[in-house]
């Protein structure tokens, strides 16, 4: 599975998710409220622009010595105890918790959210080794019911299912008789997983932010269920993507600040956990952290390497006009919207996804909402950039028309002439001023909206017209 | 004051109007405009689809049209944008040509901002007794941070009330090649955008760039809807007649 | 305790950054520090409006006392929850301030204090629990925080497991925000002290917004949350 989902086209993908009503209104729903809320909590900050500016200083520094901090932060997470592996793909970590898993003979594994575990297809390599996973963070859960659905969103997985579709799979599939009230789902689930958590051999959580001076690693959650994954089992694997990491708890703060405001407008989420030591009195007695590589390494030192200041809040997912109307799985990807559309090709490259970068309309809503100041819809220029002069993996008609643009953009007398032509090219088109079905690229403009016809006299002709006149 | 009128290829083949209302407003501002006859387009359909060479060419092109020119002006923000990423498009190796963009970078405006920030008028005498809804495009309202010039310049003409437009913020789909390269997802965008403008009580929707408002007033009027669609030069210059 | 394959992937990221993995690296100072202005100059009394405040929004009831009083507003919050099980933290403010008493020898409730010997059967009696009690060590003023220093005595399992939560917040303890903890831990670590096994920030009860972006509060972790703000100054 991996970060892919489907393998339809994008067209094909996109063109389905804008006829899933549900869907949409759901998302229009989140992105309204998300939205609001973030606003909210930066503007309550007063000087947010000032936060941005020193969120990008430090992800940037740390980038810049992502080398030096990793090593700081294995030693001392060894120091405290635990044990690190370095995965330099997805294998490598499957195959490093499989050994875990089979070591310690874990049946039970209980699992909080995490994009990474996802993007690595942890839960099968667990299943291989004998483990059973039982997702416990609330959209977790509900896409692993709902026989493994894929995440839309990388804060609120299930972000595409509204409270009916969620009520009936919990009736379908787990013998839940009560209403669709969120709050009864809730607690249903409360329930339901209870037990389980006493039960696990094994927890596996994500990681927000290890903090390198300590070798601690931080989760940012609100449901309880990450605490209960990294207290109750005897037990604990964290998996985080290697550029998730800060020098010492002073960036933490600011960091964590961005983050809880950035991506549900929360001062701070209800739990915070920051872990430093295994050790069994009243914890996991040991204690597992694998660094994932998995791609991200060839990001660095290229000029994309500002999209791994990400933190994961989804701030552009949720501004974002184009996932608005086709949602999450229209990117063929774990990872959504622009961020997505800027990270997937890197991490699985153009063969599979040199649609996505083109899936913008270049607004930049998302460049504003970055906490981190990553440059978004600029790095989706310059993907469409290298698809087309690296790559050659654009269309021979694009490369033909841009041909002509070159040419008449070098030439007023050919740009001229086809301004002073345009209203006879496309008068057999034209009907009242404008033009309801066009043909060629105009086709694909006219079939939502009308194009208007060229005026007879452009301004050019109108300007010397005037001068000549003594104007 | 001279000023070299930078047109944009939609407003100098569709929309010429506009363009006469900006040269008659800033000569009746007291400056003198001038046309460079050699101007094209700025590149950006080119840039943004990716073909970074082809934009070149046409980044040089302009910056030798507008060479002579004191200031540029162009009735369009994501025109001057693209404007002012030419430098960027140079390697050190090309020093002269980093230079010479930056030079045209330096002196390019859009014309709301020009006439509120260079020419520091706001009120230009307009009247016009209607509700209007504005739609405040991404590239100049969001990626340049002119944000301020077109509400002032509105603030100031007589009768004229702004009305509120849900979701404003968001874009209209239209993203130049984009339209064309994702029409159903572009298409959802701009039915969105009309959507809300229908919802609201203007009759007008007052935009700064011609891209967009080509684009929302394609989708209104394929919509039979009736709100008019003008460029901002319009009202303010039909206004004062 | 291991590290594996580290200098492979290491390596490979040094040569990506054109250069050799430095020995030292030192922290810029970095050009802006929003953080500290935050609340800042701020009385403690101010802190505590603050704090009171931003308990509203986290959906936690605050009640405030006097040492003396403290006795009283912990049962009133055990009364008013019908609670009949309460287990509390294995830390000695609640000898000092004399609710160890009232709860084991006073109190007619079933409590216990958590005690690692015995840690599967705290768990237990913890899962079972109506309610978990703690002190806070330092208190967030912006985000209604309260920090525990879980050092593995005090029991982590006592803010989570039981149906609702109390944390008492010693007036002294409470600061601006985030930054001043982390502040501290961050000292604590540059002096080469251990740092508490986890450290928990606790900000009201557990909640979830998964499903249509409506908050439900009240997940896994308590549904419930209280903090008594103690002003332990005064009688000293």
């Amino acid at each position: 599975m991996g970060i892919k989902i489907g393998d339809a086209p994008f067209h094909e993908r996109a063109e389905k998710a804008i006829n899933d009503q549900f869907m949409r209104q759901a998302v229009a729903k989140a992105q309204d409220g998300l939205r609001g809320k973030k606003l909210k909590a930066a503007e309550s900050l007063g000087n947010w622009e000032d936060w941005r500016a020193l969120g990008e200083q430090i992800r940037q520094h740390t980038l810049e010595n992502l080398d030096y901090y990793l090593y700081q932060l294995s030693e001392n997470v060894e120091k405290n105890g635990g044990s690190v592996y370095f995965a330099e793909t997805a294998e490598d970590a499957q195959d490093y918790v499989k050994r875990v898993v089979r070591k310690k003979n874990a049946k039970k594994i209980i699992k909080s959210k995490s994009m990474v575990t996802e993007e690595i297809s942890l839960n099968e390599a667990v299943e291989e080794a004998g483990g059973e996973v039982i997702e416990t963070d609330l959209a977790e859960f509900i896409l692993q019911i709902a026989d493994h659905d894929r995440p839309s969103h990388i804060v609120v997985p299930s972000l595409h299912k509204d409270k009916e579709k969620i009520c009936e799979l919990f009736k379908e599939k787990l013998g839940y008789t009560g209403t669709s009230q969120p709050e009864e789902l809730a607690r249903f689930v409360r329930r339901y997983l209870r037990e389980d958590f006493f039960q696990a051999d094994m927890g596996i959580t994500g990681c927000n932010f290890a903090v390198a001076e300590s070798g601690s690693v931080s989760i940012v959650a609100n449901e309880g269920n990450a605490r209960m994954a990294t207290t109750l089992p005897k037990t604990l694997i964290t998996v985080m993507g290697m550029e998730r990491i800060v020098p010492s708890w002073e960036e933490l703060d600011v960091l964590v600040t961005l983050l809880c405001r950035s991506a549900v407008g929360q001062k701070l989420t209800s739990y915070i956990t920051g872990l430093t030591e295994p050790g069994g009195m009243d914890g996991p007695e040991e204690f597992h952290l694998v660094i994932v590589d998995n791609g991200r390494s060839h990001i660095l030192g290229t000029e994309f390497q500002s999209a791994l200041q990400c933190i994961r809040c989804a701030a552009c997912i949720n501004v974002c006009p184009v996932y608005r109307h086709i949602g999450g799985h229209a990117y063929g990807s774990i990872y959504s919207g622009p961020i997505g559309a800027v990270l997937t090709p890197l991490l699985g490259g153009y063969d599979d996804y040199k649609d996505l970068p083109y899936a913008s309309s270049l607004c930049g809503a998302c460049t504003e909402a970055c906490p981190v100041k990553i440059p978004l819809h600029e790095l989706l220029i310059k993907h469409r950039r290298r698809i087309v002069e690296e790559e050659k993996k654009s269309p021979k008609s694009w490369d033909f028309a841009m041909k002509g643009f070159e040419k008449a953009a070098n030439s007023p007398g050919l740009f001229s002439f086809a301004a002073k032509t345009a209203p006879y090219v496309l008068k057999p088109f034209t009907k009242d001023d404008k033009i309801e079905r066009g043909a060629g690229p105009l086709k694909a403009w006219t079939q939502a909206r009308d194009f208007p016809a060229p005026k007879k006299q452009p301004f050019r002709d109108w300007f010397d017209k005037r001068s000549k006149e003594g104007k | 004051m001279k000023v070299s009128l930078f047109i944009t290829c939609l407003a100098d083949i569709f929309y010429p109007e506009v363009g006469k209302d900006v040269v008659e407003i800033l000569e009746d501002l007291g400056c003198e405009v001038d046309f460079p006859k050699n101007q094209t387009c700025c590149g950006q359909p080119a840039y943004n689809s990716g073909y970074h060479k082809e934009t070149k060419t046409a980044a040089k092109h302009m910056i030798e049209a507008f060479e002579g020119a004191e200031y540029a002006v162009a009735p369009s923000g994501s025109c001057v944008m693209m404007v002012h990423e030419f430098p960027a498009l140079f390697s050190e190796s090309e020093k002269e040509w980093q230079e010479k963009a930056a030079a045209l970078a330096n002196k390019t405006y859009e014309f709301t901002q020009f006439v509120v920030e260079v020419l520091g008028k706001e009120d230009l005498g307009a009247e016009l007794h209607r509700k209007a809804a504005v739609h405040t495009s991404c590239h100049m309202n969001r990626l340049m941070g002119i944000k301020e010039p077109p509400q002032r310049l509105l603030k100031h003409v007589k009768g004229l009330e702004v009305v509120p437009l849900s979701h404003s913020y968001d874009c209209c789909g239209f993203g130049g090649t984009f339209s064309v390269k994702m029409p159903e997802i572009s298409e959802e965008m701009v039915e969105e955008k009309t959507k809300h403008m229908m919802e609201s009580d203007a009759d007008l929707l007052i935009g700064m760039d011609c891209s967009c408002l080509m684009n929302i007033k394609g989708r209104l009027t394929r919509k039979g809807c009736s709100i008019e669609v003008k460029h901002i030069a319009q009202v303010l210059n039909e206004g004062r007649k | 305790m291991a590290i594996e394959n580290r200098e492979a992937v290491l390596s490979q990221l040094s040569e990506r950054l054109g250069r050799k993995r430095p020995e030292t690296v030192e922290k810029p100072d970095w050009t802006i520090s929003p953080q500290r202005s935050v609340f800042e100059g701020l009385t403690q009394d101010e802190l505590v409006s603050k704090l009171i405040e931003q308990c509203e929004a986290i959906h936690t009831e605050v009640k405030l006392a006097t040492r003396a009083q403290l006795i009283e507003a912990v049962n009133s919050y055990l009364k008013e929850w019908g609670a009949k099980t309460v287990i509390y933290a294995n830390d000695k403010r609640f000898n000092d301030y004399g609710l160890s008493e009232f709860l084991i020898n006073e109190s007619t409730l079933d409590c216990r204090m958590w005690e690692s010997e015995n840690k599967e059967e705290n768990i237990e009696f913890a899962k079972k629990a109506d309610v978990g009690m703690t002190f806070s060590d330092i208190t967030l003023a912006e985000s209604g925080t309260a920090v525990l220093f879980n050092d593995g005595i005090k029991g982590r399992p006592v803010s989570l497991l039981p149906e609702s939560y109390i944390a008492i917040i010693p007036k002294s303890t409470i600061v601006p925000r985030l930054t001043q903890a982390a502040e501290a831990i961050h000292q604590q670590s540059m002096r080469g002290e251990k740092l508490p096994s986890c450290v928990n920030f606790i900000s009201g009860p557990s909640n979830s917004a998964d499903i249509e972006m409506n908050l439900v509060v009240g997940v896994h972790g308590p549904v419930r949350a209280g903090y008594i703000i103690v002003d332990d100054k005064e009688n000293l």
